[in-house]
């Protein structure tokens, strides 16, 4: 495989935005929503420039398709990893609320505080 | 120094029925009397074992978790109005009498915590397997840390009023020892090392975390750090 100049510049390019971005995030300087799209983004990037030819060839012989399907199946991935991470989201905030709960009534349970009331 | 009425020694314990008893006669023993169990949902009789022993028990209705109970317990002292609290594991791995080095640490009176380690002068007889967890534990943690912590995972620790009131912790499980160090870190609480001994004993091994646990922790552990910047 021969490889072309930028197939070695962009992912270069995309590992150095990425540390960036995490020690921006460890400095405290960028949030968390910016960091992972970002990194999602360059690392896709990376990935692309990398092997341009490799992933539509592959997932469309995947899906026995030869039409330009590639826009739909990243389209649904990314339903599928936006979903996951909303409901990884909602579980987690479930069991806070649950804690919170369960803190609560065992505070008002313990006996200084009946005592008090 | 720092009287023993001025602190609060809370104990969160989830199935500790065998041991908890001991522990906080031990712990009584040494001179203070404010013991809190915060019992997490046991099953077993954790409860009734640590109201007979002396401690004052609070109970979580259902399981929630070690980082909930300790939570918890920081509650509880920040209601009374206890100026430190020292907790330490219900499975007796730790010496009460390392109270003492903790306190004196604390009474430095740089510290906002001060966290008991097992590796300032390596305690013997720590099972390989979680030296390794407890190494990849550390530099997990410190990655997001300005400081170097030689026991990030420690459950033996000293809080003052300003720590006891400043941290409001959201992991339930054992990730809120990271949690405590970084949040604790971000909120501007200074936070200092002393040394202690740690028993492995039969009893404390059968219950002892494993690689799923760890796995899971780390996880629970980086999505909180990334995705609530602060609090
Ligand atoms: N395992 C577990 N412990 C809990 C829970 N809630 C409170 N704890 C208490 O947290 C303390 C530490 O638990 P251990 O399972 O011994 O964890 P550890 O000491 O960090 O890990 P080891 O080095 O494997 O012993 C003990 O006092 C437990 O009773 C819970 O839901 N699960
Ligand atoms: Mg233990």
């Amino acid at each position: 495989m021969r490889l072309e100049i930028y197939q070695i510049v962009v992912p270069i390019i995309s590992a150095i935005f990425i540390w960036g971005l995490a020690s921006r995030f460890r400095r405290s300087r960028a949030s968390m929503q910016e960091v992972v799209v970002g990194s999602l983004f360059w690392l896709a990037v990376a990935v692309f420039a990398l092997f341009p030819d490799f992933f539509s060839r592959k997932i469309a012989r995947l899906f026995g398709i030869k039409s330009n399907i590639n826009a739909i199946i990243f389209f649904c991935l990314g339903l599928i990893f936006f979903f996951q991470y909303k409901l990884f989201f909602m579980i987690k905030k479930q069991q806070m609320a649950l804690t919170n709960l369960t803190r609560k009534i065992a505070l008002e349970q313990q006996p200084d505080k009946e005592v008090e009331a | 120094m720092i009287p023993a009425k001025d602190i609060a020694v809370m104990i969160p314990a989830y199935n500790e029925g065998p041991m908890i008893g001991e522990v906080v006669t031990h712990v009584r023993t040494c001179g203070y009397k404010n013991i809190i169990v915060v019992d997490d949902g046991s099953r077993d009789n954790t409860r009734k074992q640590a109201l007979d022993a002396g401690a004052r028990v609070i109970s979580h209705p259902i399981n929630r978790g070690a980082g909930a109970a300790s939570q918890t317990g920081l509650h509880y002292a920040r209601q009374q109005g206890f100026p430190y609290v020292i907790q330490l594991d219900a499975d007796g791995q730790h010496h009460p009498e390392d109270m003492e080095t903790l306190i004196a640490k604390m009474a430095e009176g740089r510290w906002d915590i001060v966290i008991g380690s097992r590796f300032i002068q390596m305690s013997e007889g720590i099972p390989q397997r979680r030296i390794a967890y407890n190494r990849v534990s550390n530099l997990l943690t410190n990655w997001f840390c300005r400081g170097s912590y030689s026991d990030s995972q420690s459950g033996f620790r000293m809080l003052n009023r300003r720590a006891i009131e400043k941290l409001n912790l959201g992991l339930d499980g054992f990730g809120y020892c990271s949690e405590m160090i970084v949040v604790g870190e971000r909120i501007g609480l200074s936070i200092g090392e002393a040394a202690i001994k740690v028993s492995y004993t039969e009893y404390s091994m059968s219950k002892g975390q494993d690689l799923h646990m760890g796995i899971t922790t780390a996880v629970n552990l980086i999505w909180k750090l990334i995705f609530h910047q602060t609090h």
